[in-house]
């Protein structure tokens, strides 16, 4: 009886250590935050607990990463609205939808792409050593065909990254992993510049994926620096296409200064066409009438400036700043730079004519007529 | 993105709407009061084609109605975008000098090598464009973030090239029509 007796006790004691050691195994990892070899192999454990590891650390793993994603998680992209939207006490409307920028269905697509990777089972969270260096990278601001591709490479490559997860560990070092998820990443090589690994997904296909990136730091601040930068690249790459000229800055600072004097000539621009205009105009309301019935009648027009026609502005503005004044004071001059600019000697088809468009123009011409109560 | 044609027609409607609010007291007036006039409207114009979901657009308009407040209001209410007026801006950001140059000092006194210099000089530079960028753009100063100043000016600009092209397509037309009297 006593026997029998100590024989359980001894088993419970040394599961209970076993217990206690493996949690202050991970414990200790947790705590470190150090790259290291898996101790697991230095001690004496059996293969099952290696499994019991490698799951609650990938799980872990993905708990840390949807917590530092869960303040901001959105893609970059998606952080086009919603982050301003935070900042703006969430008055942003997209407006840039109705600007008709393509940007939403670009948007539309990460979010919902990445709303159901957004939950992660709840599993326990445990630390572990080597595997805190995957750090989660919302990798949208590739491409999307990336997120496609990834999506399905998680679901089909799920049973094998646990297979080689077994061995990996067995192997015990960070580069074999490397190779391993390089092996696995290679058609995704295409959208990333550099070498990047993809952290594993389990059967579950509700994880996050997560990656980092070769020879840079991983820890959030630093990532939270990266995506920031991604989306200040991303406005400016759309500046770029706005403002004429800008293609041969590369630097920030450049393309900053052009847009700059950019805005600045546009707004010196409607400040001196609003003083012609009331120069031309001795009633404020414009003779509607007497404009637009010569051109409802001849020219269907469409005001549909060609980029053209605002970067020769722009570079005529220069000239004709200096000179708005004198212009002025001498009445209604003919302002020769400006009409350098059209083609023809109609004034009005210097704009480019959209198909359908000057019938859209030709009624609201018509209803501003009827409006005005001439 | 360029800015398109019913952006151009909105533009003009919202525009003639309010000067038309302007017509009974500028018949008669100089040509300075006829212009601010009507880069007035043009601007709440401009500003209320938002419907107040940009930082720039409410700044603009505060701007306006703090100088002008009758008129504006006369005007957003012709425009149905009486809303606009009392929408709330964020807080300005206060730079406290005495705190920064302390700081820069500080920063001062570290060794530095080349590379680090020349980093640390393209980051002043950046700074101080941004800065100048915030001066520029409307209600740049209650930016708080870089992003969301670089989305601002997007859209500003979007907005700034549909004014010029609207008006500049009117003054041609009256231009025309004048040379052809």
């Amino acid at each position: 009886m006593v026997f029998v007796i100590n024989i359980v006790s001894s088993s419970t004691l040394t599961f209970t250590l076993f217990l206690s050691h493996s949690l202050s195994l991970q414990a200790i990892c947790f705590l470190k935050k150090k790259k290291k070899k898996i101790t697991m192999n230095e001690g004496a454990i059996g293969g099952d607990l290696l499994l019991n590891y490698t799951d609650m650390s990938v799980l872990e793993r993905q708990r840390a990463h949807l917590k530092y994603l869960n303040p901001s998680f959105d893609s970059p992209l998606a952080g086009f609205f919603a982050d301003s939207s935070m900042i703006n006490g969430g008055e942003m409307d997209g407006y840039l939808a109705t600007a008709g920028l393509n940007l939403p269905m670009i948007y539309g697509e990460t979010t919902v792409e990445g709303d159901p990777r957004m939950s992660i089972p709840l599993e326990t969270t445990l630390g572990t050593g080597n595997f805190r260096k995957r750090k989660f990278d919302t990798v949208t601001k590739d491409c999307n065909e990336k997120k496609k591709k990834m999506n399905r490479e998680e679901v089909t490559e799920g049973e094998e990254e646990e297979k080689s997860k077994i061995t990996e560990l067995n192997n015990g070092s960070p580069k074999s992993i490397k190779k391993m998820k390089n092996k696995a990443k290679k058609e995704e090589n295409n959208c990333s510049n550099d070498s990047s690994k993809v952290t594993k997904e389990l059967e579950k296909t509700d994880y996050i994926h997560v990656r980092a990136r070769r020879g840079q730091a991983t820890d959030s601040h630093s990532i939270a620096e990266r995506v920031r930068r991604e989306k200040i690249s991303e406005r400016m790459k759309f500046l770029q296409d706005l403002v004429p000229g800008c293609d041969k800055f590369t630097g920030k600072a450049g393309m900053l200064d052009e847009i700059i004097n950019y805005v600045q000539s546009l707004q010196r621009q409607i400040e001196f066409l609003s003083m012609k205009l009331a120069v031309v105009n001795p009633r404020p309301d414009f003779d509607m009438d007497d404009i637009f019935a010569k051109e409802v009648v001849s020219t269907p027009m469409t005001v549909v400036p060609s980029p053209e026609m605002v970067h020769s502005g722009y570079s005529h503005e220069m000239v004709n700043s200096g000179y708005s004044n004198e212009m002025v004071n001498s009445g209604y001059v003919h302002f020769n730079p400006m009409q350098q600019v059209d083609t023809s000697s109609d004034p009005l088809s210097c704009f480019n004519n959209n198909g359908q468009a000057p019938s859209m123009w030709d009624s609201d011409v018509q209803n501003l007529y009827g409006s005005l109560g001439v | 993105m360029q800015p398109t044609s019913s952006m151009n027609e909105e533009f003009l409607k919202k525009w003639q709407m309010g000067l038309q609010i302007f017509r009974p007291s500028i018949d008669n007036t100089s040509v300075h009061e006829r212009k601010k006039a009507i880069k007035l409207s043009a601007d709440v114009a401009m500003a209320s084609l938002r419907k107040g979901t940009t930082c720039w657009s409410r700044a603009l308009i505060e701007k306006t109605a703090t100088e002008d407040n009758f008129l504006v209001r006369q005007m957003l209410s012709g425009i149905k975008a009486e809303a606009l007026i009392n929408k709330k801006l964020p807080k300005k950001i206060v730079c406290h000098r005495k705190i920064v140059r302390r700081s820069k000092k500080i920063l001062r006194r570290k060794s530095k090598s080349a590379s680090e210099e020349a980093a640390a000089k393209a980051k002043r530079l950046v700074k101080r464009r941004t800065q100048g960028l915030r001066n520029v753009v409307p209600g740049g100063e209650l930016m708080s973030n870089d992003v969301l100043l670089l989305q601002e000016t997007l859209d500003y600009i979007v907005s700034l090239q549909t004014q010029v092209n609207v008006m500049r397509s009117i003054v041609d037309a009256a231009e025309a029509e004048i040379d052809q009297r």
